[in-house]
């Protein structure tokens, strides 16, 4: 029963995904890659900003550590990709509970603009130690990943790869939402007071959704390594934490779904709108601007919304959604 | 079981409490009673660790916890339903009692004997416990805060205003169920600005008055202490 909705999740994820890269053509299937390695990084921000309420705006320093570590790895040190990764995830994790401790101390736009210091740091570091990120050059020749004599570096086996990630990234994500862990975070979002009072080390369980965070951020990040073969400073600027956390925002803060569909929606917006040409910015700003007013629980509140009407059957448990119905 | 001694709490210049000295015996009910603004609040958060205390100590159970974290007090057993109620808006009645059970539950251990204590004393809750935390009414939410710390199985009960915002019968009929906690041999700190109701359950009560205890003694003779009548029973 606790497994129902992850694995219909998984399930569903893998099932679209796949069917969208039978009929989607080469450029597009890019783009639909691109786009499930951001969905993977915004569940990621979900547990900080979605469940555990901590605003985050450094997201991409994560997914940049978790790129540039396997980039460094495999060339440089010459290591495997499958044994990089893990490391370069493993590493991304220490450092976030180490930045974690001093920074969570802080709430609200304290911590937003504490976060988008370490995400222009991390640029600037990035970008200046040439002897070891190759300085605004990036890592180039980065290899693929190979299984055997598969190989993963075509768009369709690429494919592949992403949506098992995702898939069992947002089981995982959906599972803990129910579990004691992700309670206690949507307890110290929704009173961090009361959470105290109630015996919850409050400090403890930030850090842990923090260190969760980054890690599903360094698992993007590898995976968008693999995939471009490259990284440079410009692929993890604090414009695109924005980004992140505006696909969270559109598709629905604290759920899963939402994660995916707003990080897919945003991805392949900018090209549906290409006729727009620089004006598209000014239409971004206000499609956020409209959702945040209109629409605070994103596409899944809109959903919840459309199905509780028509069958009074939600479509998916989500923690935020009744707050703006009562 | 707890005492503190003439304990100060300073919100930056400003000394809300100044020097309160207070017991509670295992097994009783006390309240603390006081008009708006008096401390009572703040003594409660200093004994619950939400509060840094300035100066002075708090003993519980001969330890003293003065320094210690919120999170470790309610590990010793200190719990505390708090004012406004304060329940997790986003969490069913069955998730926000769960949560409670973080500070003593170890992996897999079933707390459904717990569950069922709370529900014994509060019907209602049971009949709501999978509806989400923001959805009930203001008796609802004193009733699942009241239970909510009930879960943490606590040596020690704080209870802050639990009448505030409710309709006279249903503050009666909350104050009915503190009196059978009370029965059962838990000890009950409670901070009421009703004082009819606070002095119907409780023992013994203090008096604060702008930061300071003025008056203490057994329930019964409170109710016909000439000050206390005039001040706050009118008449």
């Amino acid at each position: 029963m606790a497994m129902r909705i992850p694995l219909q999740i998984a399930t569903a994820i893998i099932v679209l995904g796949g069917i969208s890269g039978m009929v989607l053509p080469e450029y597009h299937l890019r783009l639909l890659n691109l786009s499930l390695i951001s969905a993977v990084a915004v569940i990621g921000l979900n547990f900080a900003f979605g469940y555990a309420g901590l605003i985050s705006l450094g997201h991409a320093a994560f997914v940049g550590m978790g790129g540039y570590g396997l980039a460094i790895l495999t060339t440089t040190c010459g290591w495997s990709p499958w044994l990089a990764a893990p490391v370069a995830i493993a590493a991304t994790a220490i450092s976030a509970g180490l930045i974690g401790y001093p920074l969570l101390r802080l709430r609200g736009h304290y911590l937003a603009l504490a976060t988008l210091g370490l995400n222009v740091s991390f640029y600037i570091v990035t970008s200046n130690w040439i002897a070891m990120t190759g300085g605004t050059n990036g890592i180039a020749r980065i290899p693929g990943l190979a299984l055997g004599s598969f190989s993963f570096s075509g768009e369709h086996q690429f494919l592949w790869l992403a949506l098992m990630v995702l898939a069992l990234i947002a089981a995982a994500a959906a599972a803990l939402h129910k579990s004691r862990l992700g309670r206690e975070m949507i307890a110290v979002r929704d009173d961090e007071i009361a959470s105290e009072m109630t015996g919850i080390d409050t400090t403890r369980i930030k850090i842990e959704a923090f260190v969760l965070s980054a890690i599903c951020a360094a698992v993007a990040g590898c995976l968008f390594a693999l995939h471009m073969r490259f990284v440079a400073p410009e692929d993890f600027t604090y414009a695109h934490s924005i980004t992140y956390l505006a696909m969270l925002i559109v598709g629905g803060e604290g759920t899963i779904v939402g994660a995916v569909l707003g990080a897919v929606l945003l991805t392949f917006l900018p090209e549906w709108l290409r006729f727009l040409g620089t004006a598209y910015l000014f239409f971004f700003g206000l499609l956020v601007l409209g959702i945040l007013v209109f629409l605070p629980t994103g596409l899944v509140g809109l959903g919840q919304r459309l199905s509780r009407r028509s069958a009074k059957t939600p479509l998916l448990a989500s923690a935020r959604a009744p707050e703006a119905t009562s | 079981m707890l005492s503190c001694n003439d304990l100060v709490v300073a919100h930056g210049d400003i000394v809300a409490l100044q020097g309160v000295t207070l017991q509670v015996e295992a097994g009783e009910t006390v309240a603390l009673i006081g008009a708006n603004g008096a401390g009572k609040t703040t003594l409660l958060h200093a004994i619950s660790g939400l509060n840094r205390v300035s100066s002075g100590d708090i003993r519980f159970e001969r330890r003293s916890i003065a320094g210690w974290p919120t999170d470790a007090r309610v590990s010793a057993g200190i719990a505390q339903a708090p004012e406004g109620r304060r329940i997790f808006p986003g969490l069913s009645v069955e998730e926000n009692l769960t949560l409670a059970t973080v500070s003593w539950r170890r992996w897999r251990q079933s707390i459904a004997a717990d569950l069922d204590r709370v529900f014994g004393l509060f019907p209602r809750l049971k009949e709501r416990r999978r509806q989400l935390g923001w959805s009930l009414s203001g008796g609802e939410q004193q009733m699942l805060a009241i239970g909510r710390a009930l879960m943490a199985r606590p040596k020690l009960l704080l209870l802050d205003e639990p009448s505030l915002g409710l309709a006279p019968r249903l503050a009666e009929e909350v104050y009915e169920q503190v009196r059978c906690i009370g029965e059962t041999g838990l000890t009950i700190l409670v901070v009421e600005q009703n004082t009819v109701l606070a002095l119907s359950v409780a023992d013994r009560a203090y008096v604060l008055e702008t930061g300071r205890i003025v008056l203490e003694g057994p329930a019964d003779e409170l109710k016909h202490n000439a000050r206390v009548r005039e001040a706050y029973l009118g008449r």
